[in-house]
């Protein structure tokens, strides 16, 4: 299956079980363990998680070096245990799933597919291919140096 | 205009095949309105729009002064469009190193029979 070049995949295999791969996924006291990148804290009493449709998705991720916060804020649309989460940033309109899939003998796949990346992404010139494009763009460019 | 009204504005310039030719163009080397017209079936005044758009979100710039206000690639501008990509891309890469070494903490820590609460 190929997606369309207006998203945004990830994929990763884990070594865990669905469900306790979901539950990392939603719950503060495992997320505060990785939801930032490298460098950066995500400190437990920062997190807010309200799993259900409606309910509220927030963070503060704090750089480890200078302090500096970056606040991520979503609400969730759909929350499907153990197999399905969506939830949208109203600040940027980028809406991201994660699917995880039984991969059986205790593994999970998890992809997480983003659209709206931003908004702009859904003109139809987007559909034709912009981050296809965007890509050549910055080969091209740094062939250009 | 915020930094992410700019990003904004970027990508939704550079959504239009037309406008991409054009920063393509750009990126071999300052050009006029003329010269950026030619390779297309488009009028002046339909070009001058286009630009406006990429001069607006901040991607090209034209002389002020110089009696053919050559067009320039600003490519800071493109290059924070690129990189917001690159960043996000990394941003989960890194985290799921951390959840992976995460699940494995967890699944240890289970299999070794103490409190698998957390």
């Amino acid at each position: 299956m190929t997606d369309p070049t207006d998203e945004l995949v990830y994929t990763r295999v884990f070594d865990a079980p669905r469900e306790l791969v979901f539950r990392c996924l939603i719950e503060p006291e495992h997320l505060t363990h990785f939801w930032g990148p490298a460098g950066v804290s995500a400190p437990l009493e920062t997190i807010k998680v309200d799993a259900r449709p409606g309910g509220v998705f927030e963070t503060v991720m704090v750089n480890d070096a200078d302090g500096s916060q970056y606040p991520t804020r979503a609400v969730f649309i759909e929350v499907t245990e153990p197999e399905r989460l969506v939830w949208t940033e109203p600040d940027s309109g980028v809406t991201t799933t994660s699917t995880l899939r039984d991969l059986g003998e205790s593994r999970t796949e998890v992809r997480i597919h983003q659209v709206n990346v931003p908004d702009a992404f859904r003109s139809p010139e987007a559909q034709a291919g912009f981050l296809t494009s965007l890509d050549r763009f910055a080969a091209y460019l740094a062939k250009l140096g | 205009m915020t930094a992410q009204d700019r990003l904004d504005s970027t990508f939704a310039a550079l959504a239009d095949p037309t406008r991409r030719a054009i920063v393509e163009r750009l990126a071999r080397g300052d050009a006029t309105v003329n010269e950026l017209a030619a390779p297309f079936a488009m009028t002046l005044p339909g070009i001058s729009k286009h630009l406006k758009v990429l001069e607006r979100c901040g991607l090209i710039s034209r002389s002020r002064n110089a009696q053919f206000r050559p067009c320039h690639l600003e490519r800071a501008a493109l290059d924070s469009a690129v990189g917001w990509i690159e960043e996000n891309r990394r941003i989960w890469t890194e985290r799921f190193d951390k959840l992976d070494q995460h699940l494995r903490d967890l699944q240890v820590r289970r299999s070794n029979g103490s409190d698998d609460r957390d």
